[in-house]
């Protein structure tokens, strides 16, 4: 887990409130009673609100794939096999900081290994230095605020699978407060009359819209 | 037997990773020229040979690892509370592997292989302990 965690808490405590509104609202006052099968929809949403939530806390509390710094005896083996190598390629005797790139051949094609000065590593390709966790991680992506947590090799797919079951259950509420509304509107005798009646719903339904909006994009 | 936090350390050689073929987990198996004269080169390269053999097999996927990935994903991930991934299986089996080739080859000859997984599979470190 990153520092800095305060808006992984405010991500959790923003989903446990608007699926608990949702329970709260829709499904006990009329989805239920109402529809064939009605019962099927808490359901269903408590099982993707769960798959979620464990998704998320993967992410949050999973390694990334952190490339652990090198001990003090590797930094300086490093440096000396790289000073050795100069020396033979240039026959000069003088001492040179270490280079900031190590040229490999990857499958043919030729590559510069970039040097990090802070974990005194050379980064394998892919790889990236994360300032807000302070190391390198592994076929770096982003680091993800909304997370807590860096988004590497080792954790992408729970994070796939968290934005994909958010999208789901983002789409999912909306559309069952819209179809709600709509069935309202039809006892009620016009769309104003049911928005009165229940009026608690609306800030968690312009939550989701807008994040479906972001998540899905 | 001398145990190895009496020795003192000569001299610590880190076998770097071999990108040459992608970035499978690889390393190089150049013979380092600290180890000439204790060390056999042909026993030296068949060891590091192994491991990078072993690791090759530990992420090769299958029906099995499939089966497992697809119902780690549809348990909520609670199936990796119970059973070991192939790939966390075959880290044991190199650990082992480690430990059996330190025993027999290296030790007697004052010199250890550490698991490179302590390093992130960064590098293999071989230390180089003084002839008491």
């Amino acid at each position: 887990m990153a520092r800095q965690t305060g808006i992984l808490y405010f991500t959790i405590s923003l989903i446990l409130v608007t699926v608990a509104l949702f329970f709260g609202f829709e499904c006990r006052l009329t989805l239920v009673t109402h529809l064939p099968y009605g019962y099927f929809i808490p359901i269903a949403c408590g099982l993707l609100f769960l798959f979620n939530m464990g998704c998320l806390l993967r992410t949050a509390w999973s390694d990334p794939g952190i490339i652990p710094r090198s001990t003090p005896e590797e930094a300086a083996y490093l440096e000396r096999c790289l000073q050795d190598q100069q020396a033979r390629d240039e026959n000069t005797r003088e001492y040179r900081p270490p280079p900031r790139t190590l040229d490999i051949t990857i499958n043919g094609t030729p590559m510069k290994l970039k040097y990090c000065f802070t974990c005194k590593i050379f980064r394998p390709p892919r790889a990236s230095h994360c300032s807000m966790c302070d190391n390198c991680v592994e076929n770096f992506d982003h680091h993800c605020p909304w997370v807590g947590n860096c988004v590497g090799r080792r954790n992408y797919r729970y994070f796939f699978l968290f934005v994909t079951s958010l999208t789901l259950l983002c789409l999912f509420i909306f559309s069952f407060s819209v179809t709600h509304i709509i069935l309202l509107s039809g006892l009620q005798g016009g769309f104003l009359e049911a928005l009165k009646i229940s009026p608690g719903r609306y800030p968690f339904m312009l939550i989701c819209f807008f994040s479906i909006w972001s998540v899905i994009g | 037997m001398q145990s190895a936090d009496e020795l003192q350390v000569r001299k610590r050689i880190f076998l770097q990773r071999d990108f040459s073929n992608g970035m499978a987990v690889r390393f190089q198996t150049r013979f380092p020229s600290e180890l000439d004269g204790r060390v056999n080169p042909e026993e030296f390269s068949q060891t590091i040979s192994v491991l990078n053999e072993k690791y090759r097999q530990a992420e090769e996927i299958s029906f099995s690892t499939y089966c497992e990935g697809c119902l780690a994903c549809l348990t909520g991930y609670l199936l990796l509370l119970c059973i070991n991934t192939h790939y966390k299986k075959v880290l044991k089996e190199i650990s082992k592997y480690i430990e059996d080739q330190n025993n027999t080859i290296y030790w007697p000859k004052r010199i250890l292989i550490k698991d490179p997984f302590e390093s992130g599979l960064r590098s293999i470190e071989i230390v180089i302990f003084d002839e008491n």
